[in-house]
């Protein structure tokens, strides 16, 4: 069992606070890895790390065996990592089948030249976007929804809609940052669901940041805990439940 | 020697003006996060109204100079709420605050075209034109006392930021507005301060400027240069705006003593040119990084 | 015919400001440059017309290239004023520079443009922009535009879809500057002052951030209302100022509102009117038919 992502001694530091501190993790290919912790324990900070939004201070992220760290985050994505985003970052005003073109564009073969005088090229290129699309948002349940302008759609389908984009390029691993916030208990278990399906189906590798601990508990098969910055623990869903500094600092006996 | 010092006197008289302007469109950018391109608009008006109260209502320098900085705050208060305000509460894309703002600033300067007319004022003579000698160096009593109100206004500003309750608030809001209203700042309140001291500062500038120099409605048009000083220094810096002025002061009039005065103007886009490239943020600025 | 030459250098800027989301202030500094090219080589290097303009639309795009690198990593607020101080600069050394006729600018450039070759450059012009907006290229500008940061993490590289507006936008605003030029037969820097680049940028707003038929519909209507309204001729730009604010608190879509005037969206249009006036008729006759509890 190899592994898709290793992020060794990472380490934001801004101004004189650390964000994240000497943290030290592995995501195992076709794994499903939960990140927890509580609030400002550095969870989004290490995704925009991994995917080069933040320079790392110190430590290196390695993907597939290869050193990426401080790679830019356009150039992330095409190495094969996308992710959502904790607040949703859809582009709010185009439809829902725009979201999801746009994102598809990576896997046109067709230049700029081919855009200003429409060679034939740009048509049959043009054509596979709009069918990848189209597939997409039918394998994720939104076609009949994808003249909608995104701003409009419940939050819901509207978090399901970033996970489709984040598809759209075709990643081996998928960073979900908080991706059930704000979904009642049955969204919830549906979403659990899918990210199980588009794991198997898509062949990923799942990254998942979440508060929701019973979704973290049974999706995840590894879990990483993370407090004021640093690795408080890791190992198996029974292992972190049992583990004492974990439930002190976080699980505490309340659900969420 | 002394044409030297002379000419580093001069610079620094201008610099003061550019100080003026940039600090106040500095202040605005640190806490609103935009470039309000209005600014030149509301200097210019301060020229006008020292100008207005002084032939018109026959007021003397200092109740004129008074009246030009307060019509000047109440401006800018009044451009953040009709131009600003609406956009803010409707979570506008950064593009709309700006061209808002251009448009503030077209109707400004046209509209003292269209009323009052484009032709150059001077102002009386209020100081007197004599100069007085400071060793080998001769200064205007004008440019003396222009001086002189900007290094108070300035003390006065950084002052008013660091000690008192609603500086603090400003440099609160400046970090972060959300979080600065979840600690109980009024946000609304804060902001219309920042405005209405950034006109004033405006005020003050514009009737210097309009002393020292001319009146027309173009004046907005100076305050590019204010803008590449506040650049310069540091964008969203204070005493980075102060540094970039007379920094900017002083190289421009040594240029255009030196080599040409054709080049004086080019020089500040010269200088413009190299920070973008070079240092982006500026002398004295701080980088920020987009939180995701 | 005025409002033609505009038209190209709107659709340029409306790439640029519209659809890539970048306010440049100093458009009219690359259809100055566009201009001198242009007359120089017709002027004094006798080449032809059409190669005179060419040459200025592929000036004004390298120096944008040049201006893009040293400007488009900053933050919007840094670019705003780059292009400003670009925009004057522009001005102020052709003013200086006596070689190009300075101040007084270049006087006796043949007059070759006509209503045709504007027409038909505007054809072309709109086409390729439609083109270039429909394809992922504009779609991608229009993403760096709406999320920057997700356009980047879905693997856009923003810098180079900035660029590739402001390159063509640049192309777009020479070529314009080099009609105008043999169209006035005689240029000066003070045809390319701030002035020019603010009216540009308020006709792509009045037409529609993101609108092509917009600007089109901009570019004329704007053209000819100072003829129009010459006699106010001093409050038309006070009336500007502040229309420009009100459209961004109003209706930021501008005039078209976001849409476009496409075959294909007027057929929508047409059809959305028809069902619409078979619902009503189908509402009327149910009312009109006496209901259980009608009397």
């Amino acid at each position: 069992m190899s592994d898709i992502l290793q992020v060794r001694g990472l380490t934001k530091r801004f101004g004189g606070l650390a964000a994240v501190q000497e943290v030290d993790f592995t995501v195992r290919t076709g794994g499903i890895t939960g990140l927890i912790g509580p609030n400002g324990a550095g969870k989004t900070t290490i995704f925009n790390l991994i995917t080069g939004v933040y320079k790392v201070t110190s430590g290196t992220v390695t993907f597939e065996g290869k050193d990426i760290t401080n790679t830019e985050p356009y150039l992330v994505a095409d190495i094969g990592i996308t992710r959502t985003f904790q607040n949703i970052r859809l582009f709010k005003n185009l439809s829902v089948f725009d979201n999801v073109l746009t994102a598809c564009h990576a896997s046109a073969g067709y230049n700029l030249a081919d855009s200003f005088f429409r060679l034939p090229r740009f048509w049959r290129e043009e054509k596979k976007l709009r069918e990848k699309a189209l597939e997409l948002l039918t394998i994720l349940g939104l076609e009949d929804r994808k003249d909608a302008i995104a701003n409009g759609l419940p939050y819901g389908l509207q978090r399901r809609l970033e996970i489709t984009r984040a598809l759209a390029l075709d990643p081996r691993l998928l960073l979900l940052d908080e991706p059930a916030a704000g979904m009642n208990p049955d969204e919830t278990e549906q979403l659990m669901h899918l990210i199980g399906e588009i794991r198997d189906r898509f062949k990923l590798s799942v990254l998942v940041i979440e508060h929701h601990m019973d979704l973290v508990m049974r999706l995840c098969e590894h879990i990483v805990v993370l407090n004021f910055g640093q690795k408080l623990a890791d190992g198996t869903p029974e292992a972190i439940r049992g583990d004492r500094h974990v439930v002190e600092a976080y699980l505490g006996g309340g659900d969420e | 020697m002394a044409q030297f010092l002379q000419q580093m006197v001069n610079g620094l008289s201008i610099g003061s003006v550019y100080a003026l302007m940039a600090v106040g469109y500095s202040l605005v950018y640190s806490v609103m996060n935009f470039s309000n391109f209005a600014h030149g608009g509301v200097i210019m008006f301060g020229a006008y109204f020292g100008f207005y109260a002084i032939t018109l209502l026959k007021l003397p320098f200092p109740a004129a100079f008074v009246l030009a900085f307060v019509g000047t705050a109440v401006l800018a208060v009044l451009i953040e709420r009709i131009a600003y305000k609406p956009l803010r509460e409707r979570k506008a894309p950064f593009l709309y605050f700006i061209i808002s703002a251009m448009g503030a600033s077209i109707f400004l300067e046209n509209i003292i075209i269209a009323t009052i007319g484009p032709t150059f004022r001077t102002y009386p003579d209020v100081f007197g034109r004599t100069s007085i000698a400071l060793g080998p160096v001769s200064i205007g009593r004008l440019d003396l006392i222009m001086f002189a109100v900007s290094a108070v206004c300035l003390t006065g500003l950084v002052l008013f930021v660091e000690k008192t309750k609603m500086g603090r608030a400003i440099q609160a809001s400046a970090y972060n507005m959300k979080a600065a209203a979840l600690m109980g700042v009024n946000t609304d309140r804060v902001v219309m301060i920042v405005f209405a001291l950034g006109g004033l500062l405006a005020g003050i500038a514009g009737v210097f400027f309009g002393m020292k120099y001319t009146v027309y409605p173009q004046i907005g048009n100076i305050t590019t240069k204010s803008f590449v000083a506040a650049v310069f220094g540091g964008l969203g810096s204070l005493p980075g705006a102060v540094l970039g002025s007379v920094l900017l002061g002083i190289i421009e009039t040594l240029v255009a003593g030196y080599l040409s005065s054709q080049f004086r103007d080019l020089i500040a886009f010269v200088i413009l040119i190299g920070v973008l490239v070079f240092r982006p943020t500026g002398i004295m600025g701080k980088t920020t990084e987009d939180k995701a | 015919m005025l409002s033609g030459i505009n038209l190209i250098a709107v659709l340029g800027l409306s790439l640029l400001t519209g659809f890539a989301g970048l306010f440049s202030f100093g458009h009219a500094g690359f259809m100055a440059i566009g201009a001198y090219a242009a007359a120089y080589c017709t002027r004094t290097l006798h080449l032809p017309f059409l190669v005179g303009i060419l040459a200025g639309g592929a000036f004004a795009a390298g120096s944008s290239w040049l201006i893009g690198r040293a400007t488009l990593k900053l933050k919007g607020d840094y670019f705003c004023i780059a292009t400003l101080g670009f925009g004057e600069a522009i001005r102020l050394i052709l003013d200086n520079f006596q070689g190009l006729g300075g101040a007084r600018g270049m006087p006796g450039i043949p007059q070759d443009t006509t209503i045709w070759n504007v027409l038909i450059l505007d054809v072309i012009g709109v086409i390729l922009l439609a083109n270039i907006v429909r394809s992922r290229h504009g779609r991608n500008m229009i993403a760096v535009r709406e999320e920057e940061l997700a356009a980047q993490v879905a693997g856009i590289n923003t810098f180079k879809y900035k660029m590739i507006a402001l390159i063509i936008s640049a192309a777009y605003a020479g070529v314009a500057g080099g009609l105008l030029a043999h169209y006035m037969t005689f240029i000066n820097p003070k045809m390319f002052s701030m002035t020019k680049s603010t009216e540009l940028t308020i006709i792509v707003i009045f037409g529609g951030l993101g609108s092509i038929s917009g600007s089109v519909l901009g570019a004329f209507v704007l053209t000819f209302l100072p003829e129009l309204l010459r006699a106010v001729d001093k409050w038309r730009l006070v009336v500007y100022g502040l229309a420009v604010i009100g459209i961004m608190i109003g209706r930021p879509r501008g005039l078209m509102g976001g849409f476009e005037l496409t075959p294909s969206s007027m057929r929508k249009y047409i059809a959305e009117l028809k069902s619409a006036r078979s619902a009503k008729a189908a509402q009327k006759a149910e009312d009109a038919t006496p209901g259980k509890d009608g009397l």
